[in-house]
């Protein structure tokens, strides 16, 4: 026997008797490794897999090919199982057909494991004893979690903690070994990063290097948990769960405010909300008794739901959606259970109706629809989810303040209105005066209107105005329009834009209800010959040139000069005056009269896209003085009557056109409008939260999950296989007691795996969303539940339970792979070596931030926006959004504040497993690919962070040598001090850079630099600094 | 990527033979890292241990070009003829049709509305289309269109996400993930599932190329046609290539030394991603170049370089299937015309029509047409009824459509020329062998040489599938 053949031999003894291990779960071996191997438990081995594995399609509900497999009669009796002969079996024969194999069962997903096939195989040639009275028991997860006493160990010493009793115990029936401790620079990087995601300082290595004793790690284990950072680390993997994101999703991805939900949760995080507050705050805070606002905040945990707002989308179809989505959420994260199979059908293995499904969704079908028409047009659908004013009281004082100061100055704009009105009879003369030199406006005769985009309506008003109408205004349009005026001496035009009640939102702008605005950028004028003069038919077109332009209002940035200049990308625009007609006057360079045959040609130019076009526009000949104001010709025609003509309605326009004109009264409007400004820029900040509705809902069973089928009514209720719904009224609160209810026998197994997979890769559970049949049996069941019970036990506190896990041998142990654990155990499902895992998107960009001194610790508040690429946001769905990249420190903020929207991802988190957050994400996945080099090697957010980080070693080693700053670099990415031979790497590279400068035409000092930025970066992409370990 | 492979076979291996702790692919898969290549795990097991292929049987093509028109065209104008509604232009639609049916934005009193368009056969097999595709009438019988598919979902995104992957919500894996994660990718440098864009992205954004709850390195990676043409492809300025490999040299040596010491068989993986991102820095811009086609090339698509445009978008499609990448997929877009259908119909036509046609041309003439498939369509179709008929217009425009419209596949394992299904006399409903979303899916996976009942993947407690329950292939089509 050569030494390969042996080494083979060796690794499936030690296989089977792994397999062994997590064959038998409930059951601890009592027999050392290498002797006999315990009898096979039909209950607790065979059964399980049976029913795992095959009844789906051969059980109760379903018999495939008349094959049943769930009674002993069937399975026994049908032939498909020969006692004591497992090789004539066709069920073993088709359990071990190749992958792919038409045969092999099961016949969808993946084949059975070997240790499953080694187990049914023994079972059967132990003569496949079913015993007659045998009752299946109850799945392991539905049987609340007790703690077992601590199995007995050989290593007395090793255990520090009691888990690592259990963790040991399996490893010495393995015949294994754990692993030594972790070095002290290795312990304190992963306990930093595990605890609150950033790195340790090289100060703070060194201090704990000087004592790495127990205590002194407790210490330092303390100290983190209280750290703000703790929270903001561990709501990562929350918000992924509750789904939240800073979008809708869809195609109307618009942004929407509810931060104060991720700041909810980083502060619970932080005060070790016990989990099951924790957990009725954000399914029922609002049902609460007078419940706080926190508590109201809380809620968002729902709303994060996503929300197709899609002109055309049907509001209770979205509604419909978005409550199945919370029920599945809901039994994801509280049962990792897998409800979401009987939206349509029972569940097809675990023990849930379809019944059980909409009485769980009846919990939440009781809010308001959250998307919704304002008006009976299809496109008028609007997101319209309850949201919640946040108080702020330095801000809500300061705002009060001024909304008193806007109110007294109410009362003396209307005391002014007082005084000018007595005396308008006495200011008649100078109005007449004025009415004398003003500027008037003749209305032209539009001759014809064309437009390079619309096929919409277009009319021509009584008053000459010129109106488009129609749903859909082209992304940008050029308006020709030939006119006649019909007075001569002509010193400017003038263009009005005006409101009318048929464009979206009343105008004046076609392109949007809301932001009614439009850009005119260029306007021209020529005088043509009219097409009906042929003796014409030869003279030239005459531009008409012009030498000012004014208007009612001009947007910042968009003042109406621009319409006169060549530059394309300026213009006239109004915003946010929407709620008024406005109007330009353009002044000609010289008075104009139209000749006989001649005709005026206006172009307006309307380039800004999204349809930001004039909707309703009316063009007019101005004659007079055109510097001086315009007076309406309404207004001369009441003053030249006799006062006592006048009807009420009249004097009132002359008493507002006084007002309008007068001095004080402006003053004062503009006061109030300042005021005004600084009382808006003040406003609450607000966050989308639950709200029940005074009558609930009727909920039905949607018919094959379609929820226009309703089948038969429901009351709320929880599944029938589980424990109880506390007393109590029948809604959210109530569910969210049952919940947490220490009778639950998921929802403390389901919370702790997950914290469990964060630390050390996978969950004691594999499956860390799906515990029914299914899923992966827990490698360490007494394990789970000891930890399950301990947390409960704990008063539900994270911190306690986290603290247990990190202060103990288990995870202390190195993480390097022994070579024997890389074959024996490479997923280290046995724990016989400490975690290293690549970090999360968030995390490796934290991590970065913090290596090289970028990091801003600012917390809270609306999302920030680092850099990403340009056109990321650009337009998604028809729609554009701007993305501009937050300023200063802002942009290096955590991960945890980075802008989530649903349709455009931050690309660089993407290309880490980042979950764009368009559902409850249990699990990410960690790939490995070449997209991930790219983004850390250049994304610029990564560039800046290696320029950094030169800067960060330099100032803090000026005096150093070039090695003793790259000693001092490396341990900044790695927490330990490099080997010699990775310092002659780095040496090395340096040198050779630093060599081939002339190559390069550097200068001397942009070379050094230039080295030591390659170094920087080549360190900033170790795979080591990258991962946890 | 030899060097993965092997170390890949012999962590299967062991894993095989050792304790089996393999349940799912994705416990695998998280765990350890495989680039572009070879990522088929199932496949690649299969593969690597028995030396078959690692389909489920005889696949028809290699390659698969997605030339989805975001928005949805006209049906009714471009490949299915309605004379009745000719007949009936702008009269009311018996209530009869519309019955039980919704639609997004127009009531069910709207009127029908005829194509203004003359349709014509083209082809010895007399495919019928309208005047507005003239070139792609030219090459009617390599096609077999369904002009009676149907989906679930009346709104775009939706609609889209139905389309991708068999689900109207996010979340779940598009066709080009569930291909990736079953074949791999033939070119170990590119990623296996590629899109391109001519204008903005469809509702459903990011999401219609997500890999759901695959491993992400199923996602299709979007190729840029301005700026990097993969994101973060460049380096800063002023960085030399003998720069890059100067850093990359002490980078994998510094991984080299660090695997040494732990034995993370993750970080082997890790250096051959620096390998291949370092290869892709060259091989990607060239790929991107079209300067290197030929005038004539360039021309029979209507191509220009430097230009973002469909033309050009068909063009490096055909350069991307040529390197081995197995889906790509053209997203095109406008085609959403409720109204001013007369102009803007037309005007969409012209983008595509030259291109498309010119890229079936090409792949036959270099013999990639029958490896390649190709598949025409849209997220649903459009109405017979007008939305706000004008007394004056012929037509003004078409409301969404998902009980009936057409798509059309060709290339690889398609019989050209073929028309499968028939809607009704007014395009209302189907007449005749419905294809609906999930038979589509399962017909393009068959053609891969995939079952989409066997190609599944385990999610929460769920085989799940890109055909969910349902589906059946749609033979007929095939050659």
């Amino acid at each position: 026997m050569g030494p390969w053949t042996k080494r083979i031999l060796f690794i499936l003894l030690a296989a089977a008797l792994i397999a062994h291990l997590f064959a038998a779960p409930t059951t601890v071996a009592q027999t050392p490794a290498s002797t006999n191997r315990p009898d096979i438990s039909f209950a607790d081995d065979v059964y399980p897999i049976l029913r795992r594995a095959c009844f789906e399609c051969h059980g109760e509900a379903k018999q495939e090919n008349y094959l049943r497999l769930d009674r002993r009669e069937d399975a026994l009796g049908l032939g498909v199982i020969e006692a004591g002969e497992p090789e004539k079996s066709e069920l073993v024969r088709r359990i071990q057909l190749p992958r792919g194999h038409e045969g092999i069962m099961p016949a969808v997903g993946e084949p059975l494991p070997k240790r499953d096939i080694d187990v049914i195989k023994r079972w059967i040639k132990a003569g496949a004893t079913w015993p007659e009275d045998f009752q299946p028991g109850e799945h392991w997860a539905y049987v609340p979690p007790q703690r077992a006493p601590l199995p007995a160990v050989q290593d007395k010493e090793w255990p520090r903690v009691p888990l690592d009793r259990f963790v040991l115990r399996k490893l010495e029936s393995a015949g294994l070994a754990p692993s030594a401790v972790a070095s002290p620079e290795k312990l304190i990087r992963r306990v930093y990063l595990d605890l609150i995601g950033l790195p340790p300082t090289p100060e703070e290595v060194e201090e704990y290097l000087r004592d790495p004793s127990t205590a002194r790690f407790e210490q330092v284990v303390d100290e983190l948990l209280s750290r703000p950072q703790f929270g903001e680390r561990w709501a990562r993997p929350w918000l992924d769960l509750a789904r939240y994101a800073d979008s809708h999703g869809f195609q109307r991805d618009n942004l929407r405010d509810i931060w104060a939900y991720r700041d909810w949760v980083i502060q619970a995080l932080n005060d070790d909300m016990p989990f099951d507050q924790f957990t009725i705050e954000q399914i029922a805070g609002d049902l609460l008794p007078q419940p706080t606002e926190s508590q109201r905040i809380a809620t968002g945990f729902h709303r994060c739901a996503p929300i197709n707002v899609e002109a055309g989308s049907l509001p209770e179809e979205t509604r419909s959606e978005q409550i199945i989505d919370r029920t599945n959420t809901t039994a994801a994260v509280w049962l990792g259970s897998t409800m979401e199979c009987c939206q349509c059908h029972d569940h097809k293995y675990d023990p849930f109706s379809q019944q059980d499904y909409y009485r769980l969704l009846a919990f939440f079908n009781s809010t308001e629809l959250e998307a919704d028409r304002t008006s009976a047009k299809p496109s008028s659908i609007q997101f319209s989810g309850p949201k919640m004013p946040i108080s702020n009281p330095a801000r809500d004082a300061k705002r009060t303040a001024l909304e008193q100061q806007l109110q007294s100055m109410r009362v003396r704009q209307n005391e002014r209105r007082e005084e000018l009105s007595q005396s308008v009879h006495a200011w008649l003369p100078e109005l007449q005066e004025e009415l004398g030199a003003a500027p008037r406006q003749h209305p032209l005769q539009i001759i014809e209107f064309q437009s390079t985009g619309t096929t919409d309506t277009v009319q021509v008003l009584k008053d000459g105005a010129i109106l488009l109408e129609g749903g859909d205004p082209p992304e940008t349009d050029t308006y020709t329009i030939r006119a006649q005026s019909p007075v001569s001496n002509i010193r400017g035009f003038r263009l009005d834009a005006l409101r009318h009640e048929s464009l979206p939102g009343g105008g004046p702008g076609r392109g949007d209800p809301v932001k009614r605005n439009f850009v005119l950028n260029e306007l021209s004028v020529e005088l043509r010959p009219t097409t009906d003069q042929p003796d014409l038919e030869n003279a030239l077109p005459r531009s008409l040139r012009f030498s000012k332009a004014r208007a009612s209002f001009s947007q910042t940035n968009w003042a109406v000069d621009g319409v006169l200049s060549d530059k394309p990308k300026t213009g006239w625009a109004i915003s946010p005056r929407f709620d008024q007609s406005h109007w330009a006057t353009f002044v000609l360079e010289q008075p104009l009269d139209v000749p006989e045959g001649w005709e005026l040609v206006f172009q307006l130019k309307q380039d800004y896209g999204g349809a930001r076009t004039i909707g309703c526009l009316r063009l007019s000949a101005v004659t007079g003085d055109i510097d001086a104001t315009p007076i309406p010709e309404a207004i001369g025609k009441i003053a030249a009557r006799p006062v006592d003509e006048w009807s009420p309605k009249e004097r009132k326009q002359l008493v507002d056109y006084r007002v309008a004109h007068d001095y004080e009264s402006h003053a004062i409007e503009q006061q109030q409008a300042q005021l005004q400004k600084e009382i808006n820029q003040l406003a609450p900040d607000t966050t989308l939260v639950m709200v029940e509705l005074d009558q609930p809902r009727t909920t039905h069973v949607f018919e094959r999950g379609d929820y226009r089928e309703q089948g038969d009514v429901v009351q709320p209720d929880v599944p029938g296989i589980l424990h109880a719904l506390p007393e109590g009224p029948r809604n959210r609160l109530t569910l969210a007691r049952w919940l947490t209810s220490t009778d639950n026998p998921l929802v403390a197994r389901v919370t702790v795996n997950r914290w469990w997979a964060e630390l050390f890769g996978r969950g004691i559970v594999a499956t860390p969303e799906d515990f029914g049949i299914k899923g992966d049996p827990p490698s360490h069941p007494q394990l789970l539940d000891w930890l399950a019970v301990e947390f409960m036990d704990n008063g539900w506190s994270m911190k306690k339970l986290l603290r247990t896990i990190v202060l103990s041998a288990t995870y202390q142990q190195s993480s390097r792979v022994r070579p024997e654990l890389q074959s024996l155990d490479r997923q280290n499902r046995l724990l016989a070596r400490g975690p290293r895992f690549r970090m999360d998107a968030e995390m490796i960009r934290d991590n970065a931030l913090a290596i090289s001194g970028l990091l801003s610790l600012n917390s809270g508040g609306p999302p920030i926006r680092p850099y990403q690429p340009a056109g990321v946001w650009k337009k998604v769905g028809g729609t554009a959004y701007e993305y501009r990249v937050s300023p200063g420190s802002e942009q290096h903020r955590r991960g945890i504040y980075v802008v989530r929207k649903r349709g455009s991802p931050y690309p660089s988190f993407t290309n880490f497993d980042g979950t764009p957050r368009l559902s409850c994400t249990v699990m990410r996945s960690r790939t490995n690919t070449p997209l991930q080099a790219l983004t850390l090697l250049n994304d610029p957010v990564y560039v800046e962070a290696a320029k950094a980080l030169v800067t960060r070693v330099n100032n803090a080693r000026p005096d150093s040598s070039i090695d003793e700053r790259l000693e001092y670099a490396f341990q900044l990415c790695t927490a330990r001090r490099p080997s010699t031979t990775e310092l002659a790497t780095l040496r090395g590279l340096y040198d050779q850079q630093i060599a081939s400068h002339q190559d390069r035409e550097l200068t001397d000092e942009e070379a050094i630099q230039d080295a030591w930025y390659g170094v920087a970066t080549t360190l900033l992409n170790l795979h080591e600094t990258i991962t946890k370990d | 990527m030899r060097l993965v492979a092997a170390h890949l076979r012999n962590q299967l291996f062991e894993n095989e033979i050792v304790n089996q702790t393999i349940s799912t692919r994705r416990q695998f898969l998280s765990s350890v890292g495989i680039g572009f290549g070879g990522i088929a795990l199932g496949s690649l097991l299969q593969r690597e241990l028995s030396g078959q292929d690692s389909t489920h049987f005889q696949p028809r093509a290699k390659h698969v070009i997605y030339l989805h028109m975001i928005g949805a065209p006209s049906q009714l104008d471009l490949f299915d003829a309605k004379p009745e509604l000719v007949k009936r232009n702008n009269q009311p639609c018996p209530p009869e049709v519309t019955k039980g049916r919704d639609f997004a934005f127009i009531g069910k009193t709207s009127t029908l509305g005829g194509s203004p368009w003359k349709f014509s056969q083209y082809g010895e097999s007399g495919q019928s289309m309208s005047e507005l595709l003239p070139n792609l009438s030219g090459v009617a019988d390599e096609l077999a269109v369904i002009r009676s598919v149907h989906t679930e979902e009346i709104n775009h995104a939706p609609a889209q996400m139905f389309l991708h992957s068999g689900f109207g919500r996010g979340g779940r894996p598009s066709f080009g993930s569930w291909v990736s994660y079953g074949l791999g990718s033939e070119n170990e440098d590119l990623p296996g599932y590629i899109v391109l864009l001519s204008g903005p992205a469809g509702g459903a954004g990011t999401s219609l190329w997500s890999s759901g709850f695959l491993p992400s390195v199923h996602q299709g990676i979007q190729f840029r046609s301005q700026g990097d043409p993969v994101l973060f492809l460049s380096g800063p300025d002023g960085r030399t290539n003998a720069d890059r490999r100067r850093v990359l040299d002490a980078l994998q040596a510094l991984n080299q030394q660090h695997l040494n010491d732990t034995n993370d068989p993750e970080i082997e993986t890790r250096i051959e991603q620096y390998e291949m991102a370092f290869r892709m820095q060259a091989s990607v811009p060239e790929l991107m170049d079209i300067n290197a086609e030929t005038a004539d090339t360039l021309k029979s698509y209507g191509a220009e370089p430097g230009k973002a445009s469909f033309a050009n978008n068909c063009l490096l499609a055909r350069r991307l299937v040529e390197r081995g990448v197995r889906l790509v997929e053209l997203y095109d877009t406008d085609w959403d015309h409720h109204n001013n259908i007369q102009n803007r119909l037309p005007k969409k036509c012209k983008d595509i029509d030259q291109p498309v046609a010119a890229l079936i041309q090409d792949l036959k003439q270099r013999g990639l047409l029958e490896d390649t498939l190709i598949i025409w369509g849209s997220e649903f179709g459009r109405t017979p009824l007008q939305q706000e008929a004008k007394p004056n217009v012929k037509l003004t425009g078409r409301d969404h459509h998902k009980d009936a419209f057409t798509m059309w596949l060709a290339g690889g394992g398609i019989k050209g020329g073929t028309s499968y299904g028939r809607s009704d006399d007014f395009g209302m409903d189907i007449a005749e062998n419905g294809v609906h979303v999930h038979d589509l899916n399962a017909t393009i996976l068959h053609l891969l040489g995939l079952d989409h009942t066997r190609l599944t993947y385990r999610y929460q407690g769920r085989e799940f599938r890109l055909t969910d329950v349902h589906g059946n292939v749609v033979q007929e089509i095939l050659a």
